[in-house]
């Protein structure tokens, strides 16, 4: 299973390298005074790379160990949180939705509903003043706060 | 010839760079003391801010340079304390720090690593002030066939030196230079890898790259940390927190030598503190350990890699500053923020921009004895942040991570991008890579095909002129030399057994 991992990743690397091999001969130079243009660079890592995927594929090294299912099933949450956070950065505000990404992070890494809940206020409010106020930047939202800028 | 350090120390004088040169220390202390944040994690976070906050190229370097810093001295709070180490410079700081920790000198181990941190550190910035402006002289002649050679040199004496695996550490540095390629081609305005897509025209942000590699992809593997039970969260208690100046007598000689080998190895392109406390921690096991006592609390064995992976920090400044080839991971995103900064380090930057390089080396002589001022009497204040909860930690690295790309590029795009960069990079952790040669690669990658280029048109597209010069030849040989003989070596030495066996 570990050896795999590493082989499949070789493989994959190798798709990766012919993928951006084909890609640069596909670059439209128009007009080039010098010898070397955009492509042979790109060409040049290309086979580079899948020389050295390919050794991966016949010597696989060994891997760390892989998270088990409930692990898997929280990341993906945390990234669930991330994503849902960038999404609405700006349509909600700074405030809202540092509060609601704290919150369920907390949560996340184990905090009770009440730490995560005091960590939510807490981090978004103080984080917000020291920003705004303490570091002179802007942030999306919030404007019903009082305006110190 | 020292003028570049008395305007330095101008410089370095102010006030304000100052006061950033002792908040540097000071939150780099507290980076490296979080289990987690190493150096470029502490960097990568407070990066967007600096240049958010308009500070001048030298002071925010002056800040960044001093997080740098402060985080090898923090690395070492969770490798005596815990035995985890706090980051890839701390990990021989665990073998004797963390017995003598049981021991119940847990004090005096902090203090000694202080102590020996400082003379590490003080040793190598006497060698960079010494040595830079010379090599910065010879790297005068380097031509963009030489500085080609050098970048090739860089990237064989990193996948010799750094990680486990050789081929992981040479493919992630070819992605980072593939990372590199993205955007529009500054020699014809050809796009390359941008998919039609807009935001991708002035390439992948550096910010960008470097809060997804490291600052999201910590947080995934956070996670899995907290799941996993096995590292104690039990403190020692930390008893007396000086060292007695026997103590510090019994170790002179391992730190001055270890100091001096942590110089050289930091100055050697793509090495970095790792490299540094394992060559320090083995070099001196194989000089002073006549009764067996390294690995079981020496204080030697505990000296060495403190002072050695400090050494390496400074060290690394050299070519960094005078080539523009940094010397590890963390300074690869020191001059990543240098070029945020319109700022190309190189031979020429202290002729040109004296300002810079010597207001950084000023404060680094500044910086070590406020780490030292800090580190001594508060050891016991700095091993309280250790005892920080992750469901605090997590969400206040997301807040800056988002708060730094957001500022830098108020559009989302920058931001999913980080998340994609960021999984990616927890990706490529979990299957045994490191990410100092990705980093690397995304830096140097750019300027390594500047300099083909550049050198290819000077010879009308002879490929010949790569190797022409004396400089380049010794590079190119001293390039294969690194990745030949590690691998030779045992073959011919098992040749030579089996003959005589």
């Amino acid at each position: 299973m570990r050896i795999a991992a590493d082989r499949i990743l070789g493989l994959a690397l190798i798709g990766l390298a012919a993928f951006a091999a084909f890609n640069a001969t596909q670059f439209q130079v128009t007009f080039s005074y010098e010898p070397v243009g955009p492509k042979a660079f790109p060409i040049l890592l290309s086979v580079v790379l899948a020389a050295l995927s390919l050794v991966l594929v016949f010597r696989p090294g060994e891997n760390g160990e892989w998270p088990e299912k409930q692990v898997v099933l929280k990341l993906v949450a945390v990234l669930a949180v991330l994503l849902v956070y960038a999404l609405l950065f700006t349509r909600l505000g700074f405030l809202v939705t540092t509060f609601l990404a704290v919150f369920s992070l907390s949560r996340l890494f184990d905090a009770t509903w009440l730490k995560a809940l005091v960590a939510g206020v807490l981090m978004a409010i103080g984080s917000y003043y020291l920003f705004t106020l303490g570091l002179g930047i802007s942030l999306p939202g919030g404007r019903w706060l009082p305006d110190f800028n | 010839m020292f003028d570049f350090l008395i305007q330095g120390f101008d410089v370095a004088l102010s006030p304000l760079n100052l006061g950033l040169a002792f908040l540097g220390a000071l939150l780099g202390t507290l980076f490296g003391a979080l289990p987690g944040i190493g150096p470029i994690n502490g960097i990568a976070i407070l990066m967007p801010l600096a240049y958010t906050l308009g500070l001048p190229a030298e002071s925010a370097l002056i800040l960044l340079a001093g997080v740098y810093t402060g985080a090898e001295y923090g690395g070492r709070m969770s490798s005596i304390l815990l035995n985890v180490p706090g980051d890839a410079g701390a990990v021989m700081t665990t073998l004797d720090g963390h017995p003598l920790a049981k021991k119940g000198l847990a004090g005096p181990a902090l203090g000694l690593s202080a102590v020996s941190s400082f003379v590490g550190a003080t040793i190598a910035i006497i060698g960079l002030t010494l040595f830079a402006p010379l090599l910065a002289e010879v790297a005068v002649m380097f031509g963009p066939a030489e500085f080609f050679a050098l970048m090739v040199f860089a990237f064989a004496s990193m996948s010799v030196m750094m990680g486990k695996d050789p081929i992981k550490t040479g493919i992630g540095a070819v992605l980072g230079v593939m990372v590199a390629m993205v955007g529009v081609d500054s020699g014809t305005g050809v796009m390359r890898y941008t998919f039609g897509m807009a935001e991708l025209y002035d390439g992948v942000d550096f910010v960008v790259m470097i809060i997804g590699l490291f600052a999201i992809s910590e947080i995934l593997l956070m996670l899995e940390h907290a799941n996993r039970k096995d590292a104690s969260d039990e403190m020692p208690p930390l008893g007396r927190v000086m060292v007695s100046l026997k103590e510090l007598l019994y170790c002179k000689w391992t730190m001055l030598r270890s100091g001096v080998i942590g110089f050289i190895v930091g100055v050697l392109p793509g090495t970095g503190a790792s490299v540094a406390g394992a060559v320090t921690y083995t070099t001196e096991k194989r000089l002073s350990d006549k009764d067996n006592t390294f690995g079981t609390g020496d204080m030697r064995g505990l000296a060495a890699p403190e002072a050695g992976n400090n050494a390496s920090a400074a060290g690394s400044f050299v070519p960094m500053l005078t080539l523009g080839i940094p010397g590890s991971g963390t300074t690869a995103v020191l001059l990543g923020a240098l070029m945020l900064y319109n700022i190309t380090p190189g031979p020429m930057l202290f002729s040109e921009r004296p300002e810079v390089a010597g207001g950084l080396i000023a404060s680094l002589y500044i910086g070590n004895i406020v780490l030292l001022a800090l580190n001594l009497p508060l050891a016991g204040l700095f091993a309280k942040v250790l005892t920080i909860p992750r469901w605090v930690l997590v969400p206040g690295i997301a807040i800056l991570a988002f708060v730094g790309v957001f500022q830098l590029h108020s559009d989302l795009m920058a931001i999913y991008l980080m998340l994609i960069i960021g999984i990616f990079g927890y990706a490529l952790r979990k299957l045994g890579f490191s990410l100092a040669p990705v980093i690397l690669g995304y830096v140097l990658g750019g300027l390594m095909e500047d300099n083909l280029r550049r050198a290819l048109s000077i010879s009308g597209g002879d490929v010949g002129i790569l190797w022409q010069s004396g400089i380049s030849i010794g590079l190119w040989i001293a390039a294969v030399l690194l990745v030949a003989v590690p691998w030779l070596l045992p073959k011919l030495l098992s040749r030579k057994s089996l003959a005589s066996a």
